[in-house]
């Protein structure tokens, strides 16, 4: 049987990406009013990728408006990469799916008359940003995903930080890729609150080149501490050397504080913040191989990282011996 | 309050709500996490003679509605991991290990580290393929005398009770429970996974990592009940020993147990539920089988076991 190849890239003259995005984005639209959620893995095609940092991008793609609108931050959601290791789709086992959260939302543009749109109610569509780091294998080859390639999406997934109230301090802290949840939880608690809350961030990475989402954070932070281990950007050394600052002196009370990066700086952050009386929260970043209760590879404790995380309790997360080490992906 | 107590040999269980393999069930936390639930059984992953890595995902999803699609690739710990779990751990339910291997000799050597490291009954996972060179495509679960050499195998390695857990995905279910009993099988658990395949429109691919993969959930269960019914009916004319069966695929109520029962099973195992309700699906359904019994007036199991074949046992 002679046949087209299954190869995306390789579009006609004259292609119309912004039609296909559309229908992609009717499809999700359709999967999300009968379900409140995507359970399939269901593909859109990237729309743009913007360089953050030395091997970190976004990726965006356009989705419901609701959809975008809905999305609590921590929630992650199953990403699809349907091209093998050579770019193709006609080698089997190297696609792959794995976990990640939300990075940045912008309401979309495209086709919209800015002069009207106040009063047309915008597109119906925004701009979903996956922020990635190449860190191996499937994260590696979405950073250098293209303009036009398929990026299968199934979610959202998983809880959610604990709401704020007005009056109270937010303190982030951050390592690594960590960034993302906290920098949507930092946007979240703004658009609540505005002014009536506090939040200062730390954000630790290893070097000034991995360094990324810094004018994001200072946007909507009220301070912004940078570490690097090497000292190549802002103080040197971990998020735990500044962190005591922020901790001390502050109302115990009204504060909390939430963490994302690796297991081995989220422990010590989650005991000095108990340790000085504050509720911590930690968004786990663990291997989630089917994100629905199937696998049973994600557990923490007694409790499935996939449904009763990302976003688990600090109290109890430091009573878990299996808390707290580096992990595979 | 009508009894939901079930025996069967090697397990003596409290109702006859088990855990399906493959569902969490790989370590030690998640074992004793279902089984901190009302269910009346585990039963492990399967476990095999080496440790194995997970396929590349999408490794298992929600296809559509009621229809769940995997290809995880046995990923378990390997049996000398499971034999230390067994030696080290107790748990509050009785439970199946379910085991594999690729051929008749590495069924049996799981087997008997299994066993003597504790485990009181096997369930033999049959879907797996036969690691004879040039046969990656025969699946052992879908040769009777394959079935016949690998329960054999195990029978005479060990002394505990086994069930044969069966594969729809064959012409005569009975020939392959038939292989089974004839092997030494205790037991039968049936359905595993039916052989499935799913493309995405969009991207012109199949969507699961593997490429190939097995369907569960809610829409496997009519075609799991006639497979379980099938084998009774041949049971009641004498053309199998009265063996107890564990009835499979797409249990989310109470009545699809109770489904399962009339139609022969002695018990059942749930595992595409948890995707909806997690491991709580056991208490959920533990109470509505209760409730279901006491309104039938159904004193225990027995009063309802096998009631629906009456009218198929004019068929053959
Ligand atoms: C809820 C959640 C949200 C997330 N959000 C984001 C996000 O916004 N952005 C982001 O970039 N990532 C995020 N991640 C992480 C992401 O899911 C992937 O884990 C990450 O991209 C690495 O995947 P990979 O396939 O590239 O790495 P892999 O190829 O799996 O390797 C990752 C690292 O682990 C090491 N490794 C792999 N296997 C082993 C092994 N067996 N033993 C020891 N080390 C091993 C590798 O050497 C490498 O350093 C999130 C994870 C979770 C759970
Ligand atoms: C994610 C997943 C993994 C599975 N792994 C195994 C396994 O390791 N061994 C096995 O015998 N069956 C395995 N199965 C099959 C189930 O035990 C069961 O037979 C099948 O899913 C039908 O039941 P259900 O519809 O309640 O899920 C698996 C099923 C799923 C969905
Ligand atoms: S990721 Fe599979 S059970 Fe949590």
């Amino acid at each position: 049987m002679s046949r087209p190849r299954a190869s995306p890239r390789e579009r006609p003259q004259g292609f119309d990406l912004d039609r296909l995005a559309n229908s992609c984005c009717a499809r999700l639209s359709t999967a999300y009013s009968q379900r409140g959620m995507i359970a399939a893995p269901t593909p859109v095609p990237v729309l743009a990728v913007d360089a953050e940092a030395e091997a970190v991008v976004t990726v965006w793609v356009r989705v419901p408006a609701e959809l975008a609108h809905d999305y609590q931050p921590g929630q992650y959601w199953m990403c699809w990469n349907p091209y093998d290791s050579t770019g193709d789709m006609d080698q089997p086992h190297h696609h792959s799916e794995k976990p990640y959260s939300v990075g940045d939302i912008r309401l979309d543009q495209t086709g919209v008359d800015t002069a009207t749109a106040a009063d047309t109610g915008g597109s119906g569509t925004a701009l979903l940003g996956f922020t990635i780091k190449d860190l191996g294998k499937q994260s590696g080859e979405l950073t250098r995903i293209q303009v036009g390639d398929w990026l299968g999406l199934r979610g959202p997934f998983g809880t959610t930080f604990p709401p704020l109230r007005s009056g109270e301090r937010l303190i982030l802290v951050s390592g690594g890729i960590g960034s993302t949840p906290l920098h949507m939880a930092a946007r979240d608690v703004r658009m609540k609150h505005g002014e009536r809350v506090t939040i200062d961030a730390v954000m630790g990475f290893q070097n000034k080149a991995e360094a990324h989402f810094i004018d994001r954070m200072e946007g909507v932070c009220d301070s912004l501490t940078v570490t690097t281990d090497d000292g190549s950007l802002g103080t040197q050394g971990f998020p735990t050397n500044v962190l005591p600052d922020l901790l001390d002196g502050c109302d115990v009370a009204s504060t909390l504080l939430f963490t994302c990066g690796p297991e081995p700086m989220m422990r010590p952050v989650l005991q000095m913040a108990r340790d000085a009386g504050i509720r911590g929260y930690a968004a786990m970043e663990r291997y989630l191989p089917c994100s629905i209760a199937m696998c049973g590879l994600c557990m923490v404790g007694d409790r499935l990282t996939c449904t009763e995380g990302p976003v688990m309790e600090g109290e109890w997360l430091l009573d878990q011996p299996d808390f707290g080490h580096a992990h595979a992906h | 309050m009508a009894n939901l107590r079930v025996s069967l040999p090697g397990l003596e269980m409290s109702n006859p709500l088990m855990l399906a393999s493959g569902i969490q069930g790989g370590n030690a936390a998640a074992l004793h996490r279902v089984a901190a639930t009302a269910c009346g059984g585990l039963v492990s992953k399967s476990i095999g003679p080496e440790p194995r890595e997970m396929y590349p995902g999408p490794v298992c999803v929600e296809a559509a509605d009621s229809v769940i699609l995997n290809a995880m690739g046995l990923p378990n710990p390997g049996a000398d991991v499971f034999a230390e779990l067994l030696r080290t751990e107790t748990f509050s339910k009785p439970m199946l290990v379910s085991i594999f291997g690729g051929d008749a000799e590495e069924y049996a050597l799981v087997a008997q580290k299994l066993v003597d490291s504790g485990a009181g009954s096997l369930e033999l996972n049959l879907s797996c393929p036969h690691a004879k060179p040039g046969s990656r495509a025969l699946i052992i679960g879908q040769q009777p005398e394959l079935i016949l050499e690998v329960v054999s195998a195990v029978r005479d390695a060990v002394d505990v009770p086994l069930y044969a857990k069966l594969s729809p995905n064959t012409t005569s279910i009975v020939d392959d429970a038939t292989a089974a009993f004839k092997g030494g099988a205790d037991g039968l658990s049936l359905i595993n996974t039916i052989s499935a395949l799913e493309v995405d429109p969009h991207v012109g691919r199949p969507v699961i990592g593997n490429l190939l993969c097995g369907m569960s959930g809610p829409a496997v269960r009519p075609v799991a009940q006639r497979k379980v019914a099938e084998i009774s009916l041949a049971m009641l004319r004498g053309e199998l020993p009265d063996a107890p069966i564990i009835g499979i695929g797409g249990i989310t109520t109470a009545l699809d147990v109770a489904r399962f029962i009339q139609l022969g099973a002695s018990a059942v195992q749930i595992g595409s539920a948890l995707i909806w309700e997690d491991a709580a699906v056991f208490d959920r359904i533990h109470d509505e089988l209760a409730e279901f019994m006491e309104v039938q007036g159904y004193a225990d199991l027995d009063a309802m076991k096998g009631i629906a074949l009456d009218s198929l046992e004019g068929l053959s």
